[in-house]
C-alpha cells in the first residue's frame, strides 16, 4: 500500500482527491458525508456576501451517447449568510480534524473587505483558504470573480490583502478565460501566493433548443453564458497546468483541477505538476463514492509502479513538455495497419484520403481478399487513422529510426549563416 | 481528380538535387525561404574561394528539413 497522504503548502490531507468549491461542498451535511466516503479534503463552496440565484443552472452536453461529456453551469457562490456556513466549517471541522476545509473566498476588490473576511473565516479554524478568481458568471458583473482574475494587477493585490491577514495557506484559483494562464498565475505567485489552483470554468453556452430556440439551459426563455467543466474541459486544464509547472518563475504547488473524472486523470495531472487535485463535475454525475475508485486506482498504480508514495508523481512528466520549436523535426513515425485485426471497416481510408495525406490504400490479395495499407514513405505520423480506427490493435504507429535529431529553433539557426561565418571571396 | 503528387517520390527527386550538388563538391552557402518555398545557394569551395555557384528551389517539407540537417552536420562537424 502506497503512501497517499500529501502535504499541498503546508495543508495535510490523507489523499489527494478534495472535492472542489462547487455545489457538492455547500454545505456541512454534505462535506461531512464526502469525508464519510474517503475524500481527503473539501473546498468550501465559495464564501462572500450572500448572493441571490436563478433557477434552471445547470446544462449536460451529451455525447454520442456519453452523459455528462461536459457540464455548464449558472449557479453562483453560496447563498447561505456566512454565520451559517462558518458554523458547519466548524462543526465539519471537529468531527473531521484530519481532512482540511479550505475557504474559497470571493469579496469585492478592496483591502479592508478582504481582511474582514479572511479574519472571521479563519477564526473557525480553516486549514487554508481559496481565493476565487474565477467564477465566470454573475459575480463577473459585479467586478468579482473571473472579471479580476483576468487583470493581473487584481489578482496581485487581493493576494496580497489576503495574505497580510491570513495565517493559513493561501491558494489562488485562476481563471482559464485568458489567453496566458502564466501571467496571472506569476500575478499571484508576486502577491505572496503559497499555492495556485485551476482551471475554474471557462465561459460556455450548452446548446439552443431546436424546438423553442430558447437556450439551454434558460431561465424564462432568456439565457446567459455559464462556466464549462467535466471531462471535455481536461485537456484545456491539463495544458494550462502544465505551462505553469514548467515556468520557473511560477515556483509554487498547483492543484489540479479541470474534468479529473478517475484515478488515470489524476495521474496525469499529478506528473504534469499538479501536487494535490479537486473534483466536482465527476462527484455530481456519480456521488461521492467515485472517489473510492479514485484511490483504489491510484494506490494500485503506485503499487505497479513500485513507488512508496503519491508525492513521488509530482511533475515526473514536465521535462517532457515544452515548446513546439524545441520538437525535433527529424522524428518520423508511420501508421501500420495489422490486418489480422483489421475488420476492413475503410474508415482509416477514408479519413486519410478525404482530410490526410492519402498515403493509405485498399488493395487487393490474390485471392480476391481487399486489406487496407498504409504507404509508409507518404506518412507523415499524423496519427488519424489510429484516431478514427474503431477497433484497439489494427492501427499501430511505429517509430522510424531518424537523423540527428534538430529542432525548428537550431534549424532556424543553423539556416542563417549555412556557411558557419566563413568568409567566402569570389 | 487525380491524388498530388506523392510526397516522398517529390522528396526524392528533391534529395537527389542536393546529394548530386554535394557530391561534386558544393556546400550550401546561403538559404532564402519564401511563400514559393525554399531558394538554397550551393557553392562549390576550395581554400575558401568560390569556384561556382548554383541556386535551387524546392518544394517539398521533406527537403527542407533534409537540407538544413546537411548544414547543421557541417556546422557541428568545424
Amino acid at each position: 500500500m502506497a503512501d497517499l497522504s500529501i502535504n499541498f503548502a503546508g495543508i495535510k490531507s490523507p489523499n489527494p482527491f478534495w472535492l472542489a468549491s462547487a455545489p457538492p461542498t455547500n454545505s456541512g451535511y454534505q462535506v461531512q458525508r464526502a469525508f464519510e466516503a474517503g475524500w481527503g479534503g473539501a473546498v468550501w463552496k465559495t464564501l462572500g456576501e450572500p448572493i441571490l440565484n436563478i433557477s434552471s443552472r445547470f446544462a449536460g452536453t451529451h455525447f454520442n451517447g456519453q452523459r455528462v461529456a461536459g457540464f455548464n453551469n449558472t449557479e453562483l457562490i453560496t447563498d447561505r449568510p456566512l454565520e451559517v456556513n462558518l458554523k458547519e466549517i466548524y462543526e465539519t471541522k471537529k468531527r473531521f480534524p484530519n481532512n482540511p476545509i479550505i475557504a474559497s473566498l470571493m469579496v469585492e476588490p478592496e483591502q479592508e473587505k478582504w481582511h474582514e473576511i479572511v479574519k472571521r473565516v479563519e477564526a473557525v479554524g480553516v486549514d487554508g483558504f481559496e481565493l476565487n478568481f474565477g467564477c465566470p458568471h454573475g459575480m463577473a458583473e459585479r467586478g468579482m470573480g473571473a472579471a479580476s482574475g483576468q487583470v493581473p494587477e487584481l489578482v496581485e493585490k487581493q493576494t496580497m490583502w489576503a495574505k497580510e491577514a491570513a495565517e493559513s495557506p493561501v491558494i489562488v484559483k485562476l481563471t482559464p478565460n485568458i489567453t496566458d494562464i502564466t501571467a496571472t498565475a506569476y500575478a499571484a505567485v508576486q502577491g505572496g501566493a503559497d499555492a495556485i489552483s485551476m482551471i475554474n470554468t471557462i465561459n460556455s453556452l450548452a446548446g439552443v433548443d431546436l424546438d423553442t430556440w430558447n437556450t439551454i439551459p434558460h431561465v424564462a426563455g432568456k439565457g446567459a453564458h455559464g462556466g464549462y467543466c467535466g471531462p471535455a474541459v481536461k485537456p484545456i486544464a491539463l495544458n494550462m497546468v502544465a505551462e505553469c509547472a514548467r515556468n520557473s518563475t511560477i515556483n509554487v504547488p498547483i492543484s489540479g483541477i479541470g474534468g479529473i473524472s478517475d484515478w488515470r486523470d489524476a495521474v496525469e495531472f499529478m506528473l504534469m505538476g499538479a501536487g494535490g487535485l479537486q473534483v466536482c463535475t465527476a462527484a455530481m454525475h456519480h456521488g461521492f463514492s467515485i472517489v473510492e475508485d479514485m484511490v483504489e486506482g491510484l494506490n494500485n498504480y503506485l503499487d505497479d509502479k513500485g513507488l512508496a508514495s503519491v508525492g513521488d508523481l509530482v511533475g515526473k512528466s514536465v521535462p517532457k513538455y515544452s515548446d513546439w520549436g524545441d520538437l525535433d523535426l527529424n522524428y518520423k513515425s508511420v501508421a501500420r495497419i495489422n490486418t489480422d485485426t483489421c475488420i476492413n471497416c475503410n474508415k482509416c481510408h477514408i479519413a486519410c484520403e478525404d482530410t490526410a495525406h492519402q498515403c493509405i490504400d485498399m488493395l487487393k490479395a490474390k485471392d480476391g481478399t481487399k486489406y487496407l495499407q498504409v504507404n509508409e514513405d507518404d506518412c507523415v505520423g499524423c496519427n488519424l487513422c489510429s484516431i478514427v480506427c474503431p477497433v484497439d490493435g489494427a492501427i499501430d504507429m511505429i517509430e522510424i529510426p531518424s537523423d540527428e535529431p534538430m529542432t525548428w529553433k537550431e534549424r532556424e539557426a543553423a539556416i542563417k549563416e549555412p556557411s558557419c561565418g566563413i568568409s567566402l571571396v569570389k | 481528380m487525380e491524388r498530388p503528387m506523392s510526397h516522398h517520390k517529390e522528396f526524392l527527386l528533391e534529395k537527389e538535387k542536393i546529394d548530386n550538388l554535394y557530391n561534386k563538391g558544393y556546400r550550401i552557402t546561403a538559404v532564402n525561404e519564401t511563400l514559393s518555398g525554399a531558394f538554397v545557394e550551393f557553392s562549390r569551395v576550395i581554400e575558401k574561394k568560390i569556384l561556382e555557384k548554383e541556386e535551387l528551389q524546392f518544394l517539398n517539407p521533406d527537403t527542407r528539413i533534409y537540407f538544413s540537417t546537411l548544414i547543421r552536420a557541417e556546422q557541428k562537424a568545424e
